[in-house]
């Protein structure tokens, strides 16, 4: 069922896309907002469980093998979270969609669909029991609040603003990735549940400090803690809809959340809550110091926002049952709140144009509902009775004072909460109430789905405190339960008599109202002290941004300006290095071949002639010397072959050879002849001493493989079953076309796709020119070779035939005869021109190619039909009158290829000699 | 015997990256396709030559007597072909950039040069 839940929030958010482009204005966001609510319904099912002390857990195996479960558990603590996120994104949704009505509809489509998946992330990663896919939920969030802080693409802010949430939030997701993983491998095993179960076990390890210190740094990023505490404000660049939904209710408490899970193995370490309590103390200053600074009324909001979110930092960091009661309480109270007076801002900054504190006033006789909604929420901001917020303030001074924690935090605490019921009143009272006659008009009046969210949530607050029964028994006591680890019975009630923490509230609405008498002249007074400006931590990010840059910039200009030649030395001089280095430093010596064998005459004139054509072709001057070399290396390659009992081998690299000398010859007579040295003297002796190092290497390495006995067994596997099971006698053949069949369809698709390389560079242009020169005929060829081209057209082709045909018993096969007959019309090529050829193949070759290559993949269809497996040759016997023969699939196989390489060839054969004939 | 092929092998590499290391294009593709050889030959060579004797099961036998070894040279032959391949491709490459460029030493085709120097910041981006 939660699966279903999150899977149907998952394919809904992805529908929102392409529905919200279609449907009209004014009923986007109602619709849409069904899909929140219908999951907010979902979820409200579990109640009676929830509401029983039990939990609801779903395991689904996603890869049993490495041990990964998908697991999704409702506590009473995700229930919470459930229920805020679907019940508040229902509204936010119903909001944007009138919030965005001058938008285009594919805007308002992006926007409300960026809205749910936000909402489908969350909700995975508060249900999430693996800590694997909790993360993947976790940078999910990051993402989309990148994305909607940035979703005025045209706005250089927009765009800075959504850069930096992403760098600060990504990066803690980058520590708490290196935490989970360190828990995974230290436990065994990734559940939530078992490593707090488990904690006293990680506080053994040496790697407790670490997962406790990545663990912060992700909570202390995502929550915008002191000093990651800057990208909040920014974030403000997003449209009022998402900051509402996103930093203050859901995503800027996933830090929280995080924290209360891990709250067991914080608490092993003894500097884990100092720490807490610590950042949080400071986030609540600095937060309350520049909500009091702030003009903009979405900063002033978010300023604040920052400072909540340190008293619930604080919350959790401190210990006793009281603390969790109280975070609690505080959590709901603030996202009730909060929430409602972002909307409230968004409705004036959409109706005025406005968004300066100083410049709005007398805003309730415009926006009447709006002004009553905001008075609500800061009424119950300021901690006033009879509203929620009250009660949660009452909460906070009691856990204050049962805690071990003294003086310090109490008087942090005192402080902050009278500013912020000071910015509670200011963001209320001057706006709508004050002011009368700085506002002359608005655009947009009030629209009931601007109303619908901040009024629900506003009255929301007001009727849990009334009527706590229900809220006590099903939201607050079973997630108070979760965070504690041991069932609590919650008693919220509005009056429990004259108390310390009551005369604390009315010292801090005093206090507060006084700060916002006085507001103008302090805020005026902080932002002349111009020296903080450069003390702002968002200062500090700019700098290490520009440090980053400069030397990445250095680090390029070292690495990267190379010629492709010094590259190339670097590479080779490295790895030379490093391996020499291996080797000495191991002191190894390399074991040379006990039986170096009678030294023949043949093989050792056959070695020094190869060695004479390399050392030419390296040493010539010009082209045609240095390709002639090359050729003679070749020849002598595949003498090699030949004598060392590899004859396929040997066919393939004459074949190759005649076909190179034919190719590169088209090229050659393009290109000019002469090929001076392009290096100084010098610098040739450097290659040469590099290049000397590294044959030297290779060859006493090779020598160490020859005296190294070689494991045979799957040659010899091959050896035994080639006949027995794939009924062929050439073992190559058959492993080629049979047992690694898969790998030489690979090879062939390469082959292929090497002919649509050639033909994109050779064909249609070259076709093109040759139409707009005047054709010429062919010049003359030799008259014996135009004499012979015909008979040896003809002998070839049928000879590659033959050998096709012969290549799994006897020596041949698909890539032999192939290129045999791509000979066959080179010579046809170079006798009588290039149209000539082309006309006796009739087809283009790069359908011969591309059919080739289809015949080879279909050749493993038949096999994949009757035995499950593709590319299981079957054999047939066929008779035809008094002969019998034996013929299977791997005949289509080596037909395949055949027609590939043919096909390949033929592209770059046609279109050189093409060239070469302009 | 396998000596000689290592010493070739080796020999071969030598030269081929000495040509590799040159600012002329087409050295550059020679000498590939020289070091494509070699590796070849190194690949061969794994099979410890042995036996001279083809990899073919003889009339009469079941199995594979004794004989060179099969798998290395299934190896080697697609590698020949794809080798050449490669160094056909690269031979067209060429002759398009003469005939584009007009040169063939490696520090004149600078055509991606001439769009600027990625590492300089652009003016006035987001910040």
């Amino acid at each position: 069922m939660l699966l279903a839940l999150l899977l149907a929030s998952l394919v809904g958010s992805a529908a929102a896309w392409p529905l919200g482009r279609t449907l009209g204005q004014r009923s986007v966001g109602w619709l849409l907002a069904l899909l929140p609510a219908a999951l907010f319904a979902g979820f409200l099912r579990f109640a009676p469980i929830i509401a029983a002390g039990r939990e609801v857990v779903e395991r689904r195996g996603w890869a049993p093998s490495l041990g990964v479960e998908l697991t999704l558990r409702l506590d009473g603590f995700a229930f919470l979270f459930c229920l805020l996120v679907t019940g508040v994104g229902a509204l936010v949704v119903i909001y944007a969609g009138a919030y965005l009505a001058e938008r285009t509809a594919a805007d308002r489509a992006r926007f409300l669909a960026l809205t749910l998946l936000f909402m489908t992330a969350m909700l995975g990663t508060v249900l999430a029991d693996d800590l694997i896919a909790l993360f993947v939920f976790w940078e999910a969030t990051s993402v989309i609040s990148f994305l909607l802080i940035g979703f005025d693409v045209d706005s250089p802010s927009a765009r800075r603003a959504a850069l930096m949430s992403l760098r600060v939030t990504a990066g803690g997701g980058l520590a708490l990735l290196a935490a989970i993983l360190l828990a995974g491998a230290v436990l065994g095993s990734y559940s939530l549940a078992e490593v707090a179960s488990r904690a006293p076990q990680l506080a053994g390890t040496p790697w407790i400090g670490a997962i406790v210190a990545g663990v912060l740094v992700g909570a202390c990023t995502k929550s915008a803690q002191f000093p990651f505490h800057f990208w909040l404000p920014n974030a403000m660049q997003a449209p009022t809809p998402a900051s509402a939904y996103l930093h203050s209710a859901t995503m800027v408490k996933l830090g929280i959340y995080l924290l209360a899970r891990f709250e067991p193995v914080i608490a092993v370490v003894p500097w884990g809550r100092d720490t807490v309590v610590g950042i949080a103390l400071a986030t609540m200053l600095v937060g309350a110091f520049l909500a009091m600074r702030a003009e903009n009324y979405k900063a002033v909001l978010a300023y604040s926002t920052v400072a909540s979110l340190g008293i619930l930092m604080m919350l959790v960091g401190m210990d006793g049952p009281m603390a969790s009661v109280a975070m609690i309480g505080f959590l709901v109270a603030h996202a009730l709140y909060k929430a409602t007076l972002f909307f409230c801002a968004g409705t004036v900054i959409h109706a005025t144009g406005l968004s300066n504190l100083r410049l709005l006033g007398g805003l309730w006789r415009f926006l009447p509902v709006t002004a009553l909604a905001s008075m609500l929420a800061s009424l119950s901001m300021a901690g006033l009775p009879p509203f929620f917020g009250f009660i949660s303030k009452e909460l906070l001074f009691e856990a204050q004072i049962e805690s071990s924690w003294d003086v310090v935090p109490m008087t942090v605490a005192l402080i902050v909460n009278s500013v912020i019921v000071g910015v509670a009143c200011v963001v209320t009272l001057r706006p709508f109430f004050l002011g009368r006659g700085r506002v002359r008009e608005v655009r947009h009046r009030e629209v009931t789905a601007l109303l619908v969210g901040p009024m629900l949530l506003a009255l929301l607050g007001l009727v849990i405190s009334v009527e706590p029964d229900w809220f006590d028994r099903t939201v607050l006591g079973p997630a108070v339960s979760a965070v504690y680890g041991a069932p609590i019975v919650v008693n919220v009630q509005l009056w429990h008599g004259v108390t310390p923490m009551l005369l604390l509230s009315m010292a801090v609405v005093t206090i507060g109202v006084l700060l916002f008498v006085y507001w103008i002249p302090i805020h005026q007074r902080l932002r002349a002290q111009t020296l903080l400006d450069r003390y702002e931590a968002e200062h500090a990010y700019d700098l290490l941004l520009r440090g980053i840059e400069a030397a990445a910039r250095r680090v390029h200009a070292l690495l990267q300006r190379l010629e492709l030649r010094d590259q190339l030395g670097v590479i080779f001089g490295a790895a030379a290095a490093f391996v020499a280095w291996g080797l000495l430093a191991a002191r190894v010596t390399p074991r040379l071949p006990g039986d170096w064998g009678a030294l023949r005459v043949g093989p050792a004139l056959m070695a020094l002639v190869g060695l004479a054509g390399a050392i030419g072709a390296a040493r010539a001057r010009s082209v045609l010397g240095a390709m002639i070399g090359t050729g003679l290396v070749g020849l002598v390659a595949a003498l090699e072959f030949l004598t060392y009992g590899a004859p396929d081998i040997a066919l393939t690299q004459f074949a190759v050879e005649s076909l190179v000398v034919v190719l590169l010859t088209a090229v050659l007579l393009v290109l000019p002849l002469s090929a001076p040295s392009t290096r100084t003297a010098r610098a040739r002796w450097r290659d040469a001493a590099l290049a000397a190092a590294v044959s030297l290497l290779l060859f006493v390495a090779l020598l160490d493989m020859i005296a190294t006995p070689q494991p045979t067994e799957v040659s010899a596997y091959f050896g035994a079953h080639s006949l027995v099971d794939a009924l062929g006698r050439n073992v190559v053949n058959v492993i080629l076309v049979d047992f690694r069949g898969f790998d030489t369809l690979g090879e062939t698709t390469v082959i292929a796709l090497a002919a649509v390389i050639g033909w994109s560079l050779l064909g249609p242009r070259g076709r093109e020119r040759a139409e707009r020169t005047p054709a010429h005929a062919a010049p003359r060829a030799a008259f014996v070779l135009e004499f012979a081209s015909p008979l040896f057209f003809r002998l070839l082709v049928l000879l590659s035939i033959v050998v096709l045909l012969r290549g799994h018993d006897e020596i041949g096969g698909g890539f032999v005869g192939g290129l045999t007959a791509s000979l066959a019309f080179a010579i046809v090529a170079l006798a009588q021109g290039v149209d000539e050829a082309r006309r006796r193949l009739r087809l283009s070759p790069l359908t011969l190619a591309g059919g080739g290559l289809l015949l080879a993949v279909a050749s493993g269809l038949p096999g994949l039909v009757t035995h499950g497996d593709y590319l299981r040759h079957l054999w047939f016997e066929l008779h035809a009158g008094s002969v019998q023969l034996e013929q299977g699939t791997t005949l289509l196989f080596d037909l395949g290829v055949y027609l590939a390489v043919l096909g390949t060839v033929l592209t770059f054969l046609f279109g050189l000699a093409q060239e070469a004939e302009r | 015997m396998s000596v000689l092929l290592a010493l070739v092998a080796s020999g071969l590499v030598g030269c081929g990256l000495y040509m590799v290391l040159s600012r002329h294009v087409v050295r550059m593709v020679l000498g590939l396709s020289l070091l494509t050889t070699a590796v070849n030959l190194v690949l061969f060579l794994t099979g410890r030559v042995r036996s001279t004797q083809p990899p073919l099961i003889r009339e009469g036998s079941e199995r594979l007597g004794d004989s060179a070894d099969p798998l290395p040279q299934a190896l080697v032959l697609t590698a020949i072909v794809i080798g050449f391949a490669l160094t056909v491709i690269l031979a067209v490459l060429t002759l398009r950039a003469w005939r584009a460029q007009g040169t063939v030493r490696s520090d004149e085709l600078r055509a991606a040069r001439a769009l600027g120097d990625p590492s300089t910041p652009e003016p006035g981006g987001d910040r």
